[in-house]
């Protein structure tokens, strides 16, 4: 049985349409990446897993048990944690209070979580320098280094990173992709991506949406492969991006 | 001077008033985005149920106390589910408008059930006051201090010290971020609501036997307190606690030195001077540097 099932998702935004008829499944210990472009519906899948988006019609089933309409409060009390889209550190906090507070969905005392929070630190050795410093003062690869320490501190059996590089220079989005491949150890991942070539790298599985479907899905060496993808999102030779509509 | 530290005595002790109402008045705001305009009321409320308790039924002075207390976390509670939490995945200004409401519902209900005469509510202590030098310490003055610290220090502690008070930040801060973190956002804007009714009427209940307890008081002392928050910086405690004590002591001296008539003018007069020269207030963010 696959950790994460997702069944003919539609979710809408008013009258938007924002995905159709989307079924894909993780399985565990896997690394799921999704590409797209802006707008091709990446975010709200995972907005419509961690409840943050309704569902319209279609399942979501998560270790067999339908998650689809519950609140993001009881999601992530079920084991999925979501790092969303732009970091969303408390700006007023500082980055042990906001790394603390990823544990909130478990029944840990202050302490507890307190070291918790010190041994995440060597995950991320880069912030434990920043400790006690407010969530707003740190820069955009510092924060996206809080945001997926205060993910982790769920002890999530399925994470969902959205976009971890945007916006990061090179250097800094390895030391992010780094992590990443050390919490695969560990955790499920899904992940979502601009960035294809470090997206797919890490991934054990690729599924590639356009304007709210899914328009093709394989392994990462088969995306590789196809002229289509290559040219759109990996900045390869090929035909050009329309053709993709095609699949 | 003698006159300059009894002023100031008293100006600082009116003005813990007005910086507990301005806290009840930033927390919920930080919480919610929303001003609650019925944030006086809390203290009139208060004030009545005490007039009803230690007056009325002559309940001993500490537990009328205890009671209305209990009753305006009730008050919270209701005030929360009845006029917040229907509207909270609206705008601003339904929400306001509501709060409104809430306000002339709280005065109106008060004055049909109690009628329009204001009532007298004894102090807590049969010794007036102590002279201390040559400045006279009245005992209400004294207790109102007195109580201000103490929860001006429960205030830092329950912020920066507990998980709760983080998770309150939190919430304030991003509600949806939080509620993403297993943060339960609509447990915390309850416990806000509590907790800021619970500061209004304990500012009523000590302000009260210094005032009449009447309908009008919670409106007064609400507008002073919205005036201390924004000459603190709106949104920031520490504005709301140091507005409302300057607020407090420029209308005390304002009154001895300039004219007692006048009185509430100071108030807002240097309210609408902040508004003209400094909108971001004392210890607000210059949004124009932050850009």
């Amino acid at each position: 049985m696959p950790l994460l099932e997702i069944n003919d998702l539609n979710v809408r935004y008013g009258e938007i349409v924002a995905l159709r008829g989307v079924s894909f499944n993780v399985e565990e210990g896997q690394v799921v990446t999704l590409l797209g472009a802006n707008g091709a519906g990446k975010s709200t899948t995972l907005r419509a897993i961690s409840g943050l988006a309704k569902p319209a019609s279609g399942d979501i089933l998560f270790d067999g048990k339908s998650i689809a309409g519950l609140g993001p409060e009881a999601i992530v009390r079920m084991g999925i944690s979501h790092v969303p889209e732009g970091r969303r550190v408390f700006p007023g906090l500082t980055v042990k209070e906001n790394i603390m507070l990823g544990g909130s969905n478990r029944k840990a005392s202050k302490a507890e979580l307190s070291g918790e929070a010190d041994a995440m630190f060597d995950l991320f050795p880069d912030i434990r320098k920043f400790s006690g410093a407010l969530g707003w003062t740190l820069s955009g690869g510092q924060l996206q280094m809080v945001a997926v320490a205060r993910g982790l501190m769920a002890k999530p059996r399925l994470l969902l990173l959205d976009e971890p590089s945007l916006g990061l220079a090179p250097v800094i989005v390895q030391a992010v992709f780094r992590i990443i491949t050390e919490i695969r150890l560990s955790t499920t991942v899904l992940l979502v991506e601009q960035n294809a070539r470090m997206g797919l790298s890490v991934a054990d599985q690729g599924y590639v949406l356009e304007t709210g479907r899914i328009v093709l899905g394989g392994k990462p060496e088969d995306l590789w492969a196809n002229e289509a993808i290559a040219a759109a999102y990996l900045g390869g030779h090929g035909k050009p991006a329309a053709g993709l509509a095609a699949h | 001077m003698d006159l300059v530290l009894q002023l100031l005595f008293t100006g600082i002790g009116i003005g813990a008033v007005y910086a507990l109402v301005a806290l009840g008045f930033v927390l919920i705001f930080r919480a919610t985005n929303v001003v609650n305009f019925a944030q006086g009321e809390f203290s009139m409320v208060a004030a009545y149920l005490m007039v009803v308790c230690a007056v009325d039924l002559e309940l001993p002075y500490w537990l009328s106390f205890i009671i209305a207390l209990a009753g305006m976390a009730i008050i919270g509670v209701i005030f929360n589910l009845g006029v917040y939490y229907p509207l909270r995945h609206r705008t601003y200004l339904p929400v306001i408008i509501a709060t409104i409401g809430a306000s002339i519902l709280m005065a109106n209900g008060v004055l049909a059930l109690y009628g329009p005469q204001p009532q007298v509510l004894p102090g807590w202590f049969d010794t007036p006051g102590i002279q201390l030098g040559p400045v006279y310490l009245d005992s209400q003055y004294l207790l109102i201090i007195v109580v201000t610290i103490a929860l001006v220090i429960f205030n830092y502690w329950f912020f920066e010290h507990t998980m709760i008070g983080k998770k309150l930040q939190a919430t304030s801060q991003d509600k949806e971020m939080a509620s993403l973190l297993g943060i339960s956002v609509s447990t915390m804007i309850m416990v806000t609501f509590i907790y800021s009714a619970v500061l209004g009427g304990l500012a009523g209940l000590l302000v009260a036997p210094i005032l009449f307890v009447s309908i009008q008081m919670g409106s007064t002392i609400a507008l002073k307190a919205f005036a201390a928050t924004i000459i603190g910086g709106f949104g920031d405690v520490t504005g709301a606690i140091i507005g409302g004590l300057a607020l407090g002591i420029i209308e005390t001296f304002g009154a001895a030195y300039i004219s007692v008539p006048y009185k509430d003018g100071f108030a807002f007069l240097v309210l609408v001077l902040f508004l003209v020269f400094r909108p971001q207030g004392i210890f607000g963010e210059r949004v124009a540097e932050k850009a």
